[in-house]
């Protein structure tokens, strides 16, 4: 399946924006657009079980709910959804390496340079690990309430 | 909200392949153990037991609790539920012992937190000043900062990078080292000697018969042992639960060999060391911040600091095997209908369970000040009976876990020799040892002299209150929570003929509450 856009959203609707501009591009070049639900507890816990289920929960919720929302302004695009359960940048750049795909694009929540260092940034990290082209989307303005 | 409209077939799950190298999993292994702040922690209360023993309790109580991670490892294969010992329990007894052996972890989890926070509380302020380690009102403001940052991590869902973590371990380790060889190097020869306040302490030579109970009564190695188990919790979850390793069939065994050796070795040579240095008593007289009364005599200034540091780091890794298994169990028990579902609910940004980490962090700063008000004002000294407690509700909980292996796996135990060790003999005895440690030290805590604490509350000694009115707790609970949650209590254990081979590809049980009151006849 050569040739996917790959976009990671999160379980609270973040990366949507990135979601909205993929979907424009996608369907502008006839490509399925792929959303990725990347989730994994830290390794010092106890896990599995109820736990993966309750976040999984949380994931087909959020995914669907975008998902509707794409089809609704692009009834004709190929959404195809991948529940990866590894870190959400493992999992964008294991499934962008498992279809080939072309392009991945990923939102920005707009976490400074201080906090991306101590706390880590998804996007920071796609961006200088993904072997292929990566496309950052800014967050809504709106939404940034973290 | 849109309806969940996902075709079948469109989304996948399960791209498991998280890869964690030999080196990150044993890295884990010993920081969720802690060494550095069990050491802090413990020391002194094991000499106050066992005397120049203490490297025997150390190892001896490596015993019940590698048992028991025998039964975790079976026992996860049929649930790998973040319940752990909840879930195995309704599996295995039924609802009523599962929530008891919930509440047994929560509990365990609960006591420990303000012992956690003391001593970084007191250790951070030791790093600046000596002086005003003392100063309590201090002390008690960054222990309560800290559980808060570290409920504050755990909610997060932020986690060191494998490479930071054996930074921090190294130099834990490190640290340690150095400190038992040079103290042991001190205590050779003519040795050193101190005088505090009109008591000369002087080292003594290291002997082999330290590791040896010889002369130990019972009542002396079950006090010491209830101590000590605490110094291994922690490392069952990850040797049991670390699964997806690369290579998944070497290197979990591989790591948890591994890191057991390192543990051991660990814990051998600092009791030693400590022990050597000025003799047992002098460990005892300072148990409250044992490893740094010694640290400053046998080491460097800065190794001092480091040493302080290796304490705060390994306090706040073990902070972390704290509250996630707690938080975890309680997300378990609400997802499973055996206490308020909100206990269950995620944060859709971090993916972690939020109200069940408000309510831990919230519930631990409590029982921190309520712990500090009795300490100053009383003669009881609740940071050392906590660490006995803690390790009556682990004896318990990981007591209740090796029963249930061999009564969930009572089909397979005999089927072949392997089976009868790893899945029948050592999880009985481990949970035998430990349900038996708790007993005893019940019942000789009943006199106020115990462990040597000299304390009495409510005309017991302070270990027998704290190690029981929470575990206690739980049964008041757990009836109303029968009351409340009628569906989960109507579940019943699984039957023997359903439980699969632990052995064989197909491991995993049926969800729980498959088996209840109304149908298990149909099984």
């Amino acid at each position: 399946m050569a040739g996917d856009l790959i976009v990671g959203v999160g379980g609270d609707g973040s990366g949507f924006e990135a979601a909205r501009r993929a979907a424009t591009i996608a369907d502008l070049m006839h490509m399925p657009l792929v959303l990725v639900f990347g989730y994994e507890s830290v390794a010092m816990g106890p896990r599995g079980g109820v736990l993966e289920e309750q976040v999984e929960a949380v994931g087909d919720e959020a995914v669907a709910d975008i998902r509707t929302q794409l089809l609704a302004s692009h009834p004709s695009l190929d959404i195809q959804v991948e529940m990866v359960l590894q870190r959400p940048v493992d999992a964008m750049l294991a499934v962008a390496d498992a279809r080939e795909a072309t392009l991945i694009a990923v939102g920005h929540g707009g976490s400074g340079p201080l906090r991306a260092a101590l706390l880590g940034s998804i996007t920071y990290e796609i961006v200088h690990r993904s072997h292929v082209p990566v496309l950052v989307v800014p967050d809504d303005q709106a939404d940034l309430d973290d | 909200v849109a309806e969940a409209t996902i075709t079948e077939g469109v989304a996948s799950k399960g791209l498991k392949g998280g890869s964690l190298g030999l080196v990150a999993v044993i890295v884990i292994g010993v920081a969720s153990t802690a060494p550095g702040y069990s050491l802090a922690a413990s020391l002194g209360l094991v000499t106050g037991s066992a005397g120049a023993k203490a490297p025997f309790i150390m190892l001896f109580a490596f015993v019940p609790m590698a048992c028991i991670a025998a039964s975790f490892y079976y026992l996860n294969k049929a649930d790998p539920d973040c319940g752990t010992n909840f879930t195995w329990g309704v599996r295995a007894f039924g609802p009523k012992a599962g929530w008891i052996a919930g509440w047994g972890c929560v509990v365990a989890d609960l006591v420990i937190m303000p012992n956690l926070a003391g001593v970084s509380g007191q250790y951070l302020v030791l790093l600046f000043s000596e002086k005003q380690s003392e100063n309590i009102y201090l002390t008690t403001s960054i222990g309560i900062l800290f559980i808060i940052a570290m409920t504050w991590i755990c909610w997060k869902g932020i986690e060191l990078s494998a490479r930071s973590q054996v930074l921090l371990l190294g130099t834990e380790l490190l640290v340690l080292t150095v400190f038992a060889v040079l103290a042991i190097g001190k205590s050779l020869g003519k040795g050193i000697s101190r005088t505090v306040d009109g008591t000369t302490y002087k080292s003594v030579h290291p002997s082999l018969s330290w590791i040896s109970p010889s002369g130990l009564s019972t009542s002396a190695i079950v006090a010491g042992l209830v101590t000590a188990v605490f110094i291994y919790w922690g490392w069952d979850t990850c040797v049991s639960v670390n699964e997806e390793a690369e290579d998944s069939a070497t290197t979990p065994g591989r790591a948890a060999v591994l890191s057991t050796i390192v543990l051991l070795l660990i814990y051998l040579v600092v009791s030693y060391g400590s022990v050597s240095l000025l003799g047992p008593d002098y460990v005892t007289a300072n148990s409250s911040d044992a490893l740094y009364a010694l640290g400053k005599i046998a080491l460097p200034t800065f190794m001092v600091k480091l040493l302080l540091i290796a304490v705060l780091t390994s306090a706040a890794a073990s902070c972390q095997t704290t509250i996630l298994p707690a938080t975890r169990t309680m997300l378990s028990m609400g997802a499973h209908g055996a206490a308020p579902d909100k206990l269950a609910r995620i944060d859709p940004k971090r993916l972690t369970p939020d109200y069940s980490s408000y309510l831990f962090g919230g519930v631990s700063i409590a029982w921190y000040i309520v712990l500090v008000i009795i300490s100053h004002n009383t003669s009881i000294d609740a940071y050392a009976t906590s660490i006995a407690a803690v390790g009556m509700a682990i004896a318990v909980y990981y007591g209740l876990s090796g029963i249930s292996c061999v009564l969930y796996f009572r089909k397979w135990v005999l089927k072949s020799p392997k089976n009868f060790v790893l899945m029948g003999f050592l999880p009985t005895f481990g949970g035998v040892v430990l349900i038996y440690v708790f007993c005893k030290t019940v019942w000789d805590a009943r006199k106020p002299s115990y462990g040597g604490y000299d304390s009495s509350l409510l005309g017991v000694s302070p270990v027998l209150v704290f190690g029981t009115s929470l575990l206690v707790l739980g049964v008041p609970l757990m009836l109303w929570c029968a009351k409340k949650y009628p569906k989960f209590f109507s579940f019943r254990p699984d039957p023997a003929h359903v439980v699969k081979d632990p052995n064989s590809d197909d491991t995993l049980a049926a969800p729980l509450g498959t088996y209840t009151k109304s149908n298990r006849g149909q099984f």
